[in-house]
């Protein structure tokens, strides 16, 4: 498809772009979303996006969508190494993604949506060797 | 570049049948002012309020804070490529009105951002309850996407500060400041013992309430480009970001931003300010690959001896950060960075999700995770509904007595990362 996947626990990234990209969904948590994409880039997957928002804070919002490479090669260090201090980074903010009105998950799994997407649009226009 | 800042004094801001200026006085027909706020037709409403400095009075959630400008004398307009043609700015002559600010707020996304305390706790740690402000508060028309919503309050809010503005252009500034910039070689000359800096500006750049425009352009878009450090108080750079708000600028922030006003106070003096250059902060790591490494070649290629970089924004921001400081560092070119920390409630844990020897000289602008309790004010200009949904808050955030216990995150400016605001540490 595009070079790329997608990893999200987001049903609205999920509904939009599922059809034209390769999104794999998993009904897990934020943090299990790292750790998925941890053990991902361990199994020769370049990190393409950066897994922490430039706001949201990992545990206010309960979603996440991150990109990385299809093709399989050595061990992207430098992935390695965001991903890890993202985890970290998990434990530094109080839970509470589980206590808002239900309203607001809709707003949450938007933004995520909007984070990504201009990580594609970034993608689409670089097709050079990692993806 | 040589822009003549003139600065008028507004004393007080009042709701009057004609809007005027007046002896510091600023009088605002509620009237004209909807109309040019609703000539965007996904704007259904406009409320507008005033809030005085010591008041007990709350505005949330904040959008955005302006700080009306008019050109005078130059090149181009106020906020060009957004509400100006595009054309050059950043010489001439341009008023500001000093001591208000228009302050948008609306919702657009259900954990909405920004309080602005007018007194108590909170007050201290916004620079904004120091203002008089001229809130605006929009609601969208009915099934509007959050995008187009963001994007017409975005937009009313720089069409009302600049009708405000355009009520000083007759004016005579109570006070005049002369910003003077020299080409490269006329500063190499006129300045050859001076140690040669620059100020590297990260722009968040990443989607929905986390965006940044220059001339017009969606921040995400460029590559590291080189400013004249006056063409930001003609408003060649605005704001589209506000989620997190203790750590995002403001178009205010950007108008007035103190790392180029302090550079040009020592211009000439201890160091030749050389260039503003900005670069931005987005999602894909290619991206974040590429602007460092353009803005460590800038760095190099005007040959500067030191830079000042400031962040905005945390998380994915620290890792283009860090990048920058050790790219530009690895140039030979000394750094000095400004962030700000998520060093939990607690300010135990590690403050920045990134880190490297490069960056030994760091200014922070405080624990944006630091609890703080804001007392129940008399009046909420805005909405509570949103309070407890905001970065920094939970549905637990409002207690029985109608205080609020928050992350300072939730003040709008409370850790700016160019040193806007107050906090620090040594």
């Amino acid at each position: 498809m595009n070079g790329y996947m997608i990893i999200t626990n987001n049903p609205m990234v999920r509904d939009k772009l599922g059809e034209t990209h390769n999104v794999v969904y998993q009904e897990i948590s934020y943090e299990d979303i790292l750790k998925d994409v941890r053990d991902r880039i361990h199994e020769g997957h370049t990190l393409l996006s950066h897994p922490l928002s430039g706001s949201v804070k990992p545990n206010e919002t309960p979603y996440k969508s991150i990109m990385v490479s299809e093709k399989k090669g050595a061990v992207d260090a430098q992935g390695l190494a965001i991903i890890e201090n993202a985890i970290q980074a998990c434990g530094k903010f109080v839970f509470r993604s589980d206590k808002y009105k239900p309203e607001v998950y809709g707003d949450f799994q938007l933004i995520d949506l909007t984070l990504i997407e201009s990580g594609i649009t970034s993608a689409d226009t670089q097709m050079w060797s990692e993806h | 570049m040589r822009l003549e800042m003139g600065h008028i004094y507004i004393k007080d801001i009042q709701f009057a049948s004609e809007s005027k200026i007046e002896d510091g006085i600023l009088y605002v027909s509620e009237e004209a002012v909807k109309a040019v706020a609703l000539e965007d037709e996904k704007i259904k409403s406009v409320s507008l309020d005033i809030a005085k400095p010591g008041e007990s009075v709350r505005i949330t959630p904040v959008k955005d804070v302006i700080e009306p400008r008019v050109k005078v004398e130059g090149r181009g307009g106020i906020f060009p490529g957004v509400i100006a043609k595009v054309d050059t700015v950043g010489e001439g002559k341009t008023y500001a009105l000093k001591g208000m600010a228009v302050v948008t707020a609306g919702k657009i996304v259900g954990f909405q951002e920004g309080i602005i305390d007018m007194t108590g706790p909170g007050a201290d740690y916004t620079p904004f309850s120091k203002t008089l402000n001229l809130v605006m508060v929009c609601e969208p028309v009915d099934g509007i996407k959050q995008h187009d919503y963001e994007a017409a309050v975005r937009f009313a809010g720089f069409r009302v500060a600049t009708y405000i503005g355009e009520l000083a252009r007759e004016l005579t500034p109570d006070e005049t400041k002369v910003y003077e910039t020299c080409t490269i070689k006329e500063g190499m000359e006129k300045y050859p013992d001076l140690p040669r800096v620059a100020y590297v500006q990260m722009l968040q750049s990443q989607g929905l309430l986390h965006d940044t425009y220059v001339y017009g352009v969606d921040a995400k878009k460029i590559v590291p480009t080189i400013l004249s450090p006056t063409e930001v108080m003609d408003g060649a750079i605005v704001s589209g970001n506000c989620v997190s708000a203790c750590d995002k600028n403001p178009t205010y922030v950007h108008l007035n931003n103190p790392v180029v006003h302090d550079l040009f106070e020592q211009h000439g003096k201890t160091l030749n300010f050389v260039c503003h250059i900005i670069t931005n902060e987005n999602v894909y790591l290619a991206d974040k690959m590429r602007s460092s490494d353009w803005t460590a070649k800038l760095c190099k290629m005007l040959d500067l001896d030191g830079v000042i970089v400031s962040q905005e924004g945390f998380g994915n921001p620290d890792t283009d950060l860090i990048m920058n400081c050790k790219k530009i560092e690895a140039e030979g070119v000394k750094t000095v960075i400004i962030t700000d920390e998520y060093a939990g409630r607690d300010g135990k844990s590690q403050s920045l999700a990134d880190a490297d020897p490069a960056a030994d000289a760091v200014v922070t602008g405080g624990n944006a995770n630091q609890v703080i309790i804001l007392p129940k004010l008399d009046k909420v200009i805005g909405t509570l509904d949103y309070v407890t949904k905001i970065a920094g808050a939970s549905e637990e955030t409002l207690r029985e007595d109608g205080s609020l216990e928050v992350e300072l995150q939730v003040l709008t400016g409370a850790t700016n990362e160019t040193g806007f605001n107050k906090l620090s540490a040594r």
